[in-house]
């Protein structure tokens, strides 16, 4: 696998289209500051989300106990899966059962993870990603470059030339009503035919079974009620206790992703249709181990609104891609590395430590704080190799000895006079490569302290 | 062992202390007047909103807004027997242009409205199938938060299937540029009556 660093590099040779991303990334975190500031009382509310969150999880196994009773009352199938493949295959027995061979599926992080998709289509069944990003980037063969935003890295033109392909619009169109029309008539074919349709869920309610959905297009919608088969596929974590609780949650959710005061659909699913069948599958898939590490079990409080990914600088100009992992960012950065430390060790060290991530998480997430641990953890095991380890022993080293670091900053200083500029300086470590270096002072504060408290006398 | 087991198993070895359950307070908006605020966050959204005086004045409205002949389809009871106004039947509501249905709650610091199957006639996709869709709602039963809506929601009695619909459907998956009228309603209409 290609280290972060190395993807990002690649991303940024297209300077322009760098910019473009990040623009178009700062302007859903310009639109999510707006929406905040109508909610006087936000930072209570995120402190409520974060304890009904950390509750839930201290409480996770009867919970799940009290919403699978709930959910088999009724009238729902609940199923439970150990990892990706569990899932996958209940997925599959559901659909020979109703011999159905095609499936309409909503936008879902979780099957995204479980690559559901390609699993399926191994069977022989075909499945439509219905939401409009998400069957471009299917169409495309691409994974999701953002959990909320799936097609953001693509540009209008690349779109364009892809419908024009695929659903034959017209050359050379590029017009987003036009192409978004295009998928309308496409997708809704798509409703009529299927025989069954899966969603994710954003919120399981433990006391009354419900599983609640929420999006903007209608899609999710259009094929849960037109299907006679729907399944719902949610992360164990997804539960909340209360039906009122979604009060706390909605209010949070929208203005964080993207700025809107509301998705335009909350649909609260709590029994099958008339003649209708309704299934329920609770996924694990690696959360029980991520629960049992106290220091990074927090990031299970997360509602996948993408935020993190909206302010963190080095999302915005390094692409979600450059990540390879299904959840890209931030908090993708602390829930990969414990799946996988050697493939994913590098991640949290793809972060300024800014904190922008904690201060906009509406579950109070402390993302940054959990890098910064991470990096603990992979330094210790002996991960990641290259200049960075040396330069980072050598600051070590220096920033522990005063002395050391008084001498280390002459020589620097003295270098940075003879040799201005980065080209000719430090090449060896990658710090450099995109930084200028600034200016030397002519002495030291250490220096001019000294001084000061000799004039003084 | 079943999976059931091995998960609910391990979260016992694996989860934190007990965390309290936070009491939420009904937080109420700080806006004086809630209609005027549901209506500007609805137009903000794309909805178009009518003020009526008198629910007889409902296909008027209706009338000026599609003025041309659509198949509408009307879930309200006080609507049968007007003219061009066919009422729902679970079986015919395919090829619907406009489908009028009521609200229940409207939220004013969001501009949802509350609505389950029962007020859909069972046709749980009617509001998403619909080419536009108009939502009666009446003034009284605007609240300002979703805390208060779900304060008056409680908990489902009947209804297996319920929604807050906040505006048309919409999407920006492509470059961010909004368009309204994705996969669901082009169009929301919503009549205010007293
Ligand atoms: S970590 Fe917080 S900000 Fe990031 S996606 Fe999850 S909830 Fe949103």
């Amino acid at each position: 696998m290609m280290p972060h660093a190395q993807k990002a590099a690649i991303f940024n040779k297209d300077e322009a289209r760098t910019d473009w991303h990040d623009a178009s990334l700062w302007m859903v975190r310009k639109k999510r500051d707006f929406a905040v500031s109508e909610i006087p009382e936000w930072e209570f509310l995120r402190e409520f989300a974060s304890d009904i969150k950390m509750h839930t999880l201290s409480k996770l196994d009867d919970y799940l106990e009290a919403f699978e009773k709930a959910a088999i009352q009724n009238g729902a199938i609940v199923h439970w899966a150990a990892d990706a493949k569990e899932h996958n295959d209940i997925v599959l027995s559901i659909l020979n059962k109703h011999q159905a061979k095609k499936m309409v599926k909503s936008k879902s992080m979780l099957t995204e993870e479980c690559h559901l998709n390609e699993f399926l289509e191994l069977h022989n069944i075909e499945v439509i990603d219905s939401d409009l990003g998400e069957r471009i980037i299917q169409m495309l063969n691409e994974p999701p470059s953002h959990i909320v935003l799936p097609a953001i890295h693509l540009k209008k033109e690349e779109i364009g030339e892809l419908f024009h392909r695929e659903l034959h619009t017209e050359k050379g169109a590029t017009d987003p009503q036009y192409l978004t029309e295009a998928a309308r008539h496409h997708l809704r074919e798509k409703f009529h035919t299927a025989q069954v349709a899966l969603t994710g869920v954003n919120f399981g309610i433990a006391e009354t079974g419900e599983v609640v959905v929420c999006t903007n297009e209608g899609n999710a919608d259009m094929g849960v009620h037109l299907t006679p088969v729907q399944i719902h596929s949610m992360g164990i974590e997804k539960l909340i206790p209360r039906r009122s609780d979604l009060a706390v949650f909605t209010r949070l959710l929208a203005r964080s992703a993207t700025g809107q005061p509301v998705t335009v659909f909350t649909s609260h699913h709590r029994n099958p249709k008339p003649a209708g069948e309704m299934h329920i599958i609770l996924v694990d898939n690696g959360r029980t181990e991520q629960l049992g590490k106290p220091d990074f079990r927090s990031s299970l409080k997360c509602i996948r609104c993408g935020a993190c990914m909206n302010t963190c600088p080095i999302y915005r100009r390094s692409g979600g891609h450059s990540y390879e992992t299904t959840i890209p960012g931030p908090i993708g950065s602390i829930l990969t590395p414990g799946v996988d430390l050697k493939k994913h060790g590098q991640l949290p060290f793809a972060s300024t430590l800014c904190g922008s991530c904690t201060d906009v998480c509406p579950v109070k997430i402390d993302i940054h704080t959990q890098l910064y641990k991470w990096r603990q953890i992979v330094s210790e095991a002996g991960l990641p190799e290259g200049g960075n380890k040396t330069m980072m022993s050598i600051m070590g080293n220096g920033l522990a000895s005063p002395s050391f670091f008084h001498r280390l900053g002459n020589i620097g200083r003295k270098l940075l006079r003879l040799f201005p500029g980065k080209e000719r300086f430090l090449s060896f470590t990658v710090w450099t490569k995109d930084r200028d270096l600034p200016k030397a002072p002519v002495e030291s504060f250490r220096e001019w302290y000294a001084k000061q408290a000799r004039d003084a006398q | 062992m079943p999976s059931k087991e091995t998960i609910l198993t391990k979260i016992k070895a694996n989860r934190p202390n007990l965390w309290p359950l936070p009491d939420v307070p009904i937080f109420e908006t700080s806006a004086t007047d809630k209609k005027k605020l549901f209506i500007q966050i609805l137009e903000r959204g794309g909805s178009k909103v009518h003020c009526i005086d008198d629910s007889t004045q409902i296909h008027q409205v209706i009338n000026t807004h599609f003025p041309e002949d659509k198949r509408m389809v009307s879930a309200l009871p006080f609507l049968e027997g007007i003219e061009g106004i066919t009422t729902l039947h679970p079986d015919f509501y395919e090829g619907t242009e406009v489908a009028i249905i009521e609200g229940l709650i409207g939220v004013a610091e969001n501009g949802a409205l509350w609505v389950t199957e029962n007020e859909l006639g069972n046709v749980r996709v009617l509001p998403f199938i619909a080419q536009h869709l108009v939502m009666v709602i009446s003034e009284k039963n605007i609240v300002g938060t979703m805390h208060e809506a779900y304060k008056i929601l409680g908990l489902p009695t009947s209804e297996g299937f319920g929604v807050f619909i906040a505006g048309p459907s919409k999407t920006a998956d492509i470059e961010q540029s909004l368009v309204i009228g994705a996969q669901g309603a082009r169009s929301l209409l919503v009549i205010l009556i007293p």
